[in-house]
This record gives structure tokens, C-alpha cells and sequence, in this order.
């Protein structure tokens, strides 16, 4: 018994195919619904939350975000800030994600970005006017794919808060809900966005997940062929800054910006030999933000 | 009476679990990509893969995995596309495969679905649900993103005049 204990807790992995196996045995048993009860208490972290649902909390995090702020309408910089994401996304730690990688610029002078769960991630135009070249923007949007990529914005969700649900989704096993479990389900869904968009936008992330972050969209940016030197140029604007917007958005939700470009500057270092600015691409960076009014 | 009980189970649980990691059964997780020729995203597609599709690990290499379709088609996915099932058994025999699946899809399609978003929506008109919309609207495919690669000399194209 021991041993047969052993085995079964001897990796998150094994547990997952344990907790289908304890499925089948007691269907087999003909007592389903036990043990589906089971199973789904076993699925009680973070990390737990499937792919699918991931993209469905992110898309109402982002609606949420959009409620706060207007998207900035100008086609031909959405275009091109997808396209610099998306190419940083391919060479990230987390390439392929539900329904793939989305960037929308908002409507402030505020200077933020914000990534939602599931890939949905957004810059200021305050931000992108303190940028001079592609560089600093492809490691301003790295630094966002590396909170996706590492999930910081599920890790938000409040412990009990998932353990309820994940309880409240194991109690039936027909595929859909019924009026009284889906409105039991869209509250706890409401405490869940709430954790999210409260840490998002209000509190900020952990100065650790900060840093994490910053490290990760370093790796990722040099690892796209950018000079990752982008993302201290881009914290140097922010030093020092005693405008009317120093106070909101990234001055507020991150570490000082002195203490990132300390930290940056010891990862980058580590990364040995890094890719160089381009002419090329801070031309055609110049191009595309010759239209940002 | 319970005891004896709960031992049968997590016995059989084990041996089904073993069965399952020798298996080495693999699942798409992400709604659409592509089984691709070598393991680079800008290699040519074999054929497309969908959410849920099974595929059979074969090797893997720098976060790709060599899997083979049920077709028999052989080529590389992103470890970040796929997962390990939690659900299925794929041990014993087909009938039990069958069954294993059908109560996969029956749990994964619970949790927070389109259901649970149609549901808050009707309760919070101020959630901006068409400006998250138009953001899927935007769409750049993978042969943009390599030209945009290439003119830049960023990623595979570093170095090419």
C-alpha cells in the first residue's frame, strides 16, 4: 500500500492520470459521480485551470479593461504592434496559447501595460510615445508575454476562491449547466475577475513577479534577434519623472525603476554576446509612429 | 466498508495509470495549429491540428514533440499546443479507450465555458465584450510574421542581407 502510494504522488502528472483512473474504476463500479467529485477536488491550483478556461477569464479580464479605457483607432500601429508581439511571442516560452496572442493599444496618456490571462495584452499610447525604436517596444510587449507565459495573472485568483469552484464543477458530469449551477458559477466567475482586475490594474503585480517578468521579456526579446538593452532605455524615460502621469499605470504597479534597470542589467549581462540595434527596424518603426496622434 | 473499497480502486488506479504513462498519449490543448514537417514554426504544415485531437508522442526535442496522428501522419507540435490527458484511460482495450474519452469530453466541457461568459455578460452590460471582440479581428498569419521577421533581420532571418 505504501508503495502503491509512493508511485501515485510521485509527480503532478501521475496524480492527473490517477485522478482519470479513479474516474474509470468508479464507473466502473457504476459510482460516477463520486468520483468525478474526487477528481475535481484534486484539480484545486492555479496551474489546474485549462487552456480553454484560461481564454475565457482573459477575455472578460480584457473586457473589463476596455470598460476602463478607449481603444486608440488607428489600424496601421494595431497592425504593427501585433506583428512586433506576435513575433516575440514565437520565440518565448509560450508560443501557442488557445486562440493565439492579441495587442490592442488604448486611448491614454497614462504610461501602462496590462497583459490579461490567455494572451490578450495591452499598451498605452502614453507608453508607446516614450518609445524611439522597435526594440523598446518588442521588450516592453516580451516583458507582458513573460507574465502570460508564467500565468501571474491566474496566480492572482484567491486560493479558496478556485477550491469552491473547482468543488462547485465536479458535482455533476453533464455537459451543461443548469439555471441554478450556472448562476452559482457566474458569481464565482465575477470573484475571479475581480481577484484579476484588482491586481492588474489596481494593485500591481509582486515586485518578484515583476522581476521574473523583466527577465523572462529580456530572454525572450534577444532571443527574437532584439538588442534587450531596449527595455532599460525605455525604464531610463521613466527616472526621475515628475509628470502629471508618474503616480498611475507602470510608475505605480512596478518596482522603482532605478531597482529594474539594476536587475535587468545583471540578467542581460549573463546572457553573454546579445543581438545589436538595427537601422532597419527603427526605420520602419519611425514610419508607423509618424501616425500616433 | 469503505476501506477494501477504496483499495481496489487505487490499485486498479495504479495499474491504469501505468498503463496510460507507457501509452505516452498526448492532446492537443490550444483551439487550432499546425503538425509541422520539422520543429520550427516556420516549416511546412503536414496537416492541421485541432483542440483535442490525440496524438502519439514519438520523441522530442528543444520544446517540440514528434508525435504520429491517428492517420499515421508523422511530424512536429509545440510543447506549449499539448498536454497530457487527465481524463483519458487509453490502457486495455478500444471499448474502454471509447468510453474514457467520451467522459474526457464531458468534463472538459464543463468549467468556465461560453456558458459561464453568455451568463455574466447579461449581468454586466459595462464589460466591453465587442471591443475584446475586434481584437481577435486583427489577425496576422505566420507568413506575415515571417516577413516581418525577414525584413527586420530578427529571429531565423538574424544575419540574412
Amino acid at each position: 500500500m505504501a508503495v502503491a502510494w509512493a508511485l501515485m504522488f510521485s509527480s503532478c502528472a501521475s496524480l492527473d492520470q490517477v485522478t482519470g483512473a479513479l474516474g474509470k474504476a468508479a464507473q466502473a463500479a457504476d459510482d460516477a459521480k463520486a468520483v468525478i467529485e474526487v477528481g475535481q477536488k484534486l484539480r484545486s491550483g492555479f496551474a489546474d485551470i485549462t487552456e480553454e478556461e484560461e481564454y475565457y477569464i482573459g477575455r472578460s479580464v480584457a473586457a473589463l479593461i476596455l470598460s476602463k479605457y478607449p481603444v486608440y483607432q488607428n489600424a496601421a500601429l494595431t497592425q504593427y504592434v501585433n506583428l512586433v508581439g506576435n513575433a516575440v511571442a514565437i520565440y518565448s516560452d509560450r508560443p501557442e496559447i488557445y486562440a493565439g496572442y492579441h495587442f490592442q493599444v488604448l486611448d491614454t496618456e497614462e504610461v501602462n501595460a496590462l497583459a490579461a490571462p490567455g494572451g490578450l495584452i495591452f499598451v498605452t499610447k502614453g507608453l508607446l510615445r516614450r518609445c524611439k525604436d522597435e526594440e523598446m517596444l518588442g521588450l516592453i510587449l516580451a516583458h507582458e508575454i513573460g507574465h502570460v507565459a508564467a500565468k501571474h495573472g491566474l496566480q492572482a485568483i484567491k486560493k479558496s476562491r478556485l477550491t469552491e469552484a473547482f468543488t462547485a464543477l465536479g458535482m455533476q458530469a453533464a455537459q451543461r449547466f443548469g439555471p441554478q449551477e450556472l448562476a452559482r458559477l457566474t458569481t464565482m466567475f465575477e470573484g475571479v475577475l475581480t481577484d484579476i482586475v484588482e491586481q492588474l490594474v489596481e494593485r500591481g503585480y509582486s515586485r518578484a513577479a515583476e522581476y521574473e517578468a523583466d527577465g523572462m521579456g529580456a530572454a525572450f526579446g534577444a532571443r527574437t534577434g532584439f538588442d534587450p538593452k531596449g527595455i532599460v532605455r525605455f525604464l531610463q524615460t521613466m527616472v526621475g519623472d515628475k509628470s502629471a502621469v508618474s503616480g498611475k499605470g507602470w510608475f505605480k504597479t512596478h518596482p522603482t525603476p532605478e531597482q529594474r534597470i539594476d536587475g535587468l542589467n545583471k540578467q542581460i549581462a549573463a546572457f553573454g554576446p546579445v543581438p545589436a540595434i538595427d537601422a532597419v527596424r527603427t526605420k520602419r518603426f519611425q514610419q508607423f509612429f509618424a501616425t500616433l496622434k | 466498508m469503505k476501506k477494501p473499497r477504496s483499495l481496489v480502486i487505487l490499485l486498479t488506479a495504479l495499474l491504469v495509470a501505468l498503463a496510460i504513462a507507457a501509452a505516452d498519449i498526448v492532446v492537443v490543448k490550444i483551439q487550432a495549429t499546425q503538425l509541422r514537417k520539422n520543429p520550427q514554426f516556420f516549416a511546412p504544415a503536414v496537416v492541421a491540428l485541432k483542440a483535442g485531437d490525440k496524438l502519439e508522442k514519438v520523441s522530442e526535442a528543444n520544446g517540440w514533440v514528434q508525435v504520429k496522428t491517428s492517420a499515421g501522419l508523422v511530424g512536429w507540435v509545440h510543447s506549449s499546443a499539448i498536454e497530457t490527458p487527465k481524463f483519458a484511460l487509453t490502457a486495455a482495450n478500444k471499448d474502454m479507450k471509447t468510453q474514457a474519452t467520451a467522459t474526457e469530453v464531458a468534463l472538459a466541457a464543463k468549467g468556465f465555458n461560453k456558458q459561464v461568459e453568455d451568463s455574466y455578460r447579461a449581468k454586466h452590460s459595462e464589460a466591453n465584450f465587442a471591443a475584446v471582440d475586434a481584437m481577435f479581428l486583427v489577425k496576422v498569419s505566420l507568413a506575415q510574421i515571417a516577413d516581418f521577421l525577414k525584413k527586420g533581420r530578427l529571429g531565423d532571418f538574424q544575419g540574412v542581407k
